[in-house]
């Protein structure tokens, strides 16, 4: 049973969620792609190592004081969740969507071998492919089963350069930052540029220059116009995280099925003095996972949309003496929207018994997460995507 | 190199790698003997300037080709001979004119808003400002302080961008720069976290002066530099509490490359740089912090400090086979095979890590010569190389140097991570293409609802806001109420955290303090001069002595680009023209010819293959 149901008697919007329409398991495993209909996925990256054990407290965990003296944060300070977690006090959003069982946490994710490298581990996570890589990203592998053969706007990634998990085989991801800029700007009657048929023999670069040129003019109007037909219907806080951008393509009835956006720069890398600040940066993301969902439901929309949060890796459960934490492992994933089903995923690792330098042990690979989310919510085979057969969590009712 | 694609391909090269090893000993797979003088053409020069440099003008091109390949490379190696130069009259060969906008109490700079005002009021005074004795919001001069040394370092930080971009085009020594950019780039700092344009310009001028010298030199320079240990946090790594950001960034990122060392590696080295400190804008060894205790190191035991971790990573051969394949991938081509990669670290290690040494033996090869057309400019290669080539002698002020390389995702002083920018394809997105043909529209038709970001800040409409309740009058609270709230309530009433959390704490206000920390700085910062790009394609066309439409677009295409364009594409181009012009001649054209050509122009530096360099 879910647990909005349980919740359906305090009204608001659990009540209201009941006469939204709900996706069919059918209708999503048969994927007519790119319907109206058809489930969509958006991938918030949170850039830097988020601290999962500040972000989802186990204040019933003793040990938790005991590794941080300093940076832990007291019960009465907490967001009420349950008898023995609760949230940041920064995630007032994330609250409220744990409230109306809106909200999936997922323990203990990572991977064997953990890299402790920014870029590596976030390239494994990019690849699905831990301690390997692969040339192509998770999710344009994904889009590669979506569509078998080159389709535009299979993509979407907001960003100034594109992340390697939407790298795809067959598709151009389409990469925007600024959808007003998202253009080519002209003089008088110069503002196409030259329409030619080219037969001569051209190197990959070109090629490639050649395809995302195509790519850009093909869809160049419709983000801008999807952007300009659209306001916000829900307040995404001061740092909107981009969501809106996406808001605004679903508005459009893009048929894009997967988006990507992150929290750049590797904001979350807490080193020193985190305690402020890394509150401060998870009311960005919350106020803007909150304002997201709640604009989606507003259009009618709730029904298809899911939003995935992760990180390349957590911290160390142990504090520094600077008031921040280290590079980790073991690491939370969260899963936002209406689909979702709400609670508690994978086992609560143990702050006890720490390995590999005091690190967290992963108890959940991140894969089975990736793969509940191709199969059970996009309707794809996960097993074509990430070449093996990983366990999946029930996350989607 | 190490983010996105370009860690992809380094993750499947390493998968090769491992497969390919066998058959690599004893092939030299590049070509690295020097190119005959006989065939030394304008051609082979014009690919040496913009590969050592940011391209040539018309003149400097001739020169180059008039020289042998020896002398033409040794001139970018090591400069034209200052006896040679005029450099007096070169306003950008002057230092970087500072408008003082530091103060004493400054530096350091506590880590955040809230970490600055409990300062203040643990010890009643911060960032050299007293916390008022009574009154209406006592912290609010810190808080005003705060922001203005944000705003005023940013906006500084900004005009050290500007006097770079103008000596790279117009240094009479530009591989400096080229090189110094390739340093920024490996050895990534950022002025939003280290917020101090003050050491941000020395880190720069560090790469400057040290980026085709010794290596090892370089690398003590940078573990020792303010702005690199403010930025990996090297400065607060002591004794009882090793940090490890640093320690693990100088193997993975700045020597060695991930898989080479181990998590105790890091641990260890983190203890052996423990003290590494900073006051000021000096470096200092703080001996009470300092574990001098006995260290596991890459295979070594000892009482390790900093420089002797260095010297054990230098003597590692993975530290020269990664930086010499960075080297030429930057200065090369991307594509780049395992037995070349051992080459390269073998040709750095013959040179003793002498940089400048062995740029030069690349830049004199024939495999360097193979690789024109096959690297993708980055954004600053391509805004400087286009100004060069059109002739300016300074870097406009219209369109903002800043704001067109932020678009085009190469802001100088602000990498995106301490990986720095990943090169090669990654620069192009289909947003970032258009980007690249707005930037030539602006160039040549400047865009006259300009409004320069130094005195303007257009992107914190919010500052600008809060300022017009006050002028009407508003009192503090109210005015800086987040506008969502004073507008209607279409939100559903659901207020977000951040906005209606803001500025609780009535011992000061944040938003206050923000639009007054915008006023200070504007105050004290110089102002970006905005001369608009001073173009004259007609006397070109004249002095070149092109008579036809035919001969403009190819005489653009030889100047212009490193690959040839396809036939269709000419022609299309020559059609253009006749359009615009209405004639096939030139010289009836002439007085109305400058449009056209600049038209023509944006039709052709806005193409794909334009990006190809």
């Amino acid at each position: 049973m879910k647990r909005r149901q349980l919740l359906q008697g305090l009204g608001g919007f659990a009540g209201l969620q009941l006469f939204a329409p709900s996706l069919s398991a059918s209708a999503r495993a048969t994927g007519s792609q790119g319907s109206a209909d058809s489930p969509i996925l958006v991938v918030l990256e949170m850039s830097g190592g988020n601290d999962g054990l500040n972000t989802v407290v186990p204040f019933a965990d003793d040990n938790y004081y005991r590794l941080r003296p300093q940076i832990g944060i007291r019960k009465d300070k907490l967001l009420a969740m349950d008898e023995h977690f609760g949230f940041n006090p920064g995630l007032r959003g994330v609250q409220r969507l744990w409230q109306q069982g809106d909200l999936a946490v997922v323990h203990g994710c990572g991977y064997a071998k953990p890299s402790y490298s920014h870029f590596n581990s976030m390239a494994y996570w990019h690849t699905a492919a831990p301690n390997r890589g692969d040339e192509f990203g998770w999710m344009g592998r994904v889009a590669d089963q979506l569509a078998p053969s080159r389709r535009e706007e299979m993509l979407i990634n907001v960003g100034t350069s594109q992340s390697l998990a939407v790298k795809s085989k067959l598709h151009t991801p389409l990469v925007f930052d600024d959808p007003n800029r998202f253009q080519r700007n002209g003089w008088m009657n110069n503002t196409a540029d030259l329409q030619v048929e080219n037969t001569d023999e051209i190197s990959a670069n070109q090629a490639f220059l050649l395809a995302v040129s195509e790519s850009a003019k093909s869809s160049s109007s419709r983000i801008r116009q999807a952007w300009n037909d659209y306001t916000p219907g829900a307040d995404y806080g001061v740092v909107p995280m981009d969501l809106p951008k996406v808001a605004a393509c679903i508005s459009a009835g893009l048929p894009t099925q997967l988006y990507h956006v992150a929290v750049r720069n590797n904001a979350f890398d807490t080193h020193v003095a985190q305690s402020a600040l890394h509150q401060r940066l998870l009311s960005y993301v919350s106020d803007a996972v909150h304002g997201f969902v709640s604009d989606m439901q507003r259009i009618g929309q709730g029904h298809r949309v899911v939003v995935m949060l992760h990180s390349e890796f957590g911290r160390r459960p142990m504090e520094n003496a600077n008031l921040g934490t280290d590079h980790g492992s073991s690491n939370i994933m969260l899963l936002a929207g209406a689909p979702v089903q709400a609670g508690h995923f994978g086992e609560v690792p143990s702050l006890v018994g720490l390995q590999d330098g005091d690190n967290i042990q992963y108890t959940t690979d991140f894969r089975q997460v990736y793969a509940s989310v191709i199969e059970d919510w996009l309707g794809v085979k996960a097993n074509t995507v990430l070449n093996g057969d990983f366990t999946r969590l029930g996350l989607f009712g | 190199m190490l983010a996105n694609r370009g860690k992809s391909i380094w993750l499947v090269g390493a998968l090769f790698a491992t497969l390919m090893l066998p058959l690599a000993h004893g092939v030299s797979p590049l070509d690295l003997s020097p190119i005959e003088a006989a065939r030394w053409n304008a051609t082979h020069a014009a690919h040496l300037a913009s590969r050592a440099g940011f391209g040539a003008t018309v003149d400097e091109l001739a020169v180059f080709s008039a020289m042998s390949p020896t002398e033409a490379v040794n001139t970018f190696v090591h400069g034209v001979p200052k006896s040679q130069t005029n450099d007096s009259q070169n306003q950008f060969g002057k230092n970087f004119q500072h408008s003082g906008v530091f103060e004493e109490g400054l530096d350091p700079f506590p880590a955040s808003r809230p970490a600055t005002t409990m300062l203040a009021k643990k010890q009643g005074h911060a960032l050299g400002v007293a916390v008022k004795a009574g009154g209406n919001r006592p912290l609010q001069p810190v808080v005003n302080k705060f922001f203005y040394w944000l705003r005023a370092s940013r906006l500084e930080t900004d005009r050290v961008a500007y006097w770079w971009a103008n000596r790279m085009l117009a240094s009479k020594h530009p591989l400096q720069e080229k090189t110094a950019l390739f340093w920024h780039g490996h050895f990534a700092s950022n002025e939003d976290k280290v917020r101090d344009y003050r050491k941000m310009l020395q880190q720069l001028q560090l790469f400057q002066s040290a980026g085709l010298g010794d290596f090892r030199q370089l690398l003590i320079g940078v573990a020792q530099d303010p702005a690199m240990l403010v930025f990996l946090d090297a400065g607060v790594n002591t004794k009882d509490s090793p940090n490890e950001n640093f320690a693990r960034e100088i193997m993975e990122l700045f020597t060695m490359g991930v898989g080479e060392y181990g998590e105790e590696d890091v641990r260890e080295a983190a203890r052996s740089f423990t003290g590494w400190s900073v006051r000021g804008l000096d470096f200092y060894v703080d001996a009470q912090n300092h574990d001098a205790g006995e260290k596991r190191f890459l295979g070594a035991v000892g009482n390790f400090d900093g420089i002797q971790v260095i010297d054990r990573i230098l003597a590692q051969q993975a530290t020269s086979e990664f930086l010499a394949s960075k080297l030429y991938r930057y200065f090369v081509q991307d594509e780049l095979s395992v037995a070349a990669t051992q080459q390269l670290g073998q040709l750095l290690r013959d040179k003793q890590f002498n940089v400048g040494e062995f740029l030069r033996i690349l830049f004199l090869s024939n495999d360097f010569y193979q690789s024109q057309g096959a690297h993708i400019k980055s954004p600053v290669e391509l805004v400087i190389s286009t100004y060069k080539k059109l002739g300016l002698s300074q870097v406009p002020g219209v369109p903002d140097f800043n704001v067109v390389t932020d678009a085009l995702g190469q802001r100088l002083m602000h990498p995106p991570t301490v990986a720095g920018w990943s090169q090669g394809r990654s620069w192009i997105t289909p947003s970032l293409l258009f980007e690249r043909g707005n930037f030539v529209l602006d160039v040549v038709f400047p865009d006259i609802g300009f409004i320069p970001p130094d005195r303007f800040p257009p992107l914190v409409r919010e500052v600008a806001n809060v300022q017009s309740r006050l002028r009407e009058g508003m009192s503090v609270s109210a005015a800086t109420r987040p506008t969502a709230m004073l507008t209607d309530n279409q939100m559903g009433g659901e207020m977000a955290q951040s906005n209606a959390l803001a500025d609780r704490d009535e011992a000061f206000n944040t938003r206050l303090g923000s639009m007054r920390g915008w006023q200070m700085a504007l105050e004290r910062v110089k102002p970006i001069k905005r001369d608009l790009a001073k173009v004259d394609l007609v006397a070109e066309v004249i002095t070149a002595k092109l008579t036809s439409p035919e001969q403009i677009v190819s005489y653009y295409e030889t100047k212009f680009f490193s690959v040839s364009l396809p036939l269709s594409v000419r022609q299309a181009l020559v059609t253009f023209l006749l359009d615009e012009l209405g004639t096939r001649d030139i010289g009836a054209a002439q007085s109305y010819l400058e449009g056209p050509l600049r038209k023509l122009l944006h039709q052709m530096l806005s193409r794909p293959e334009y990006q190809l360099g």
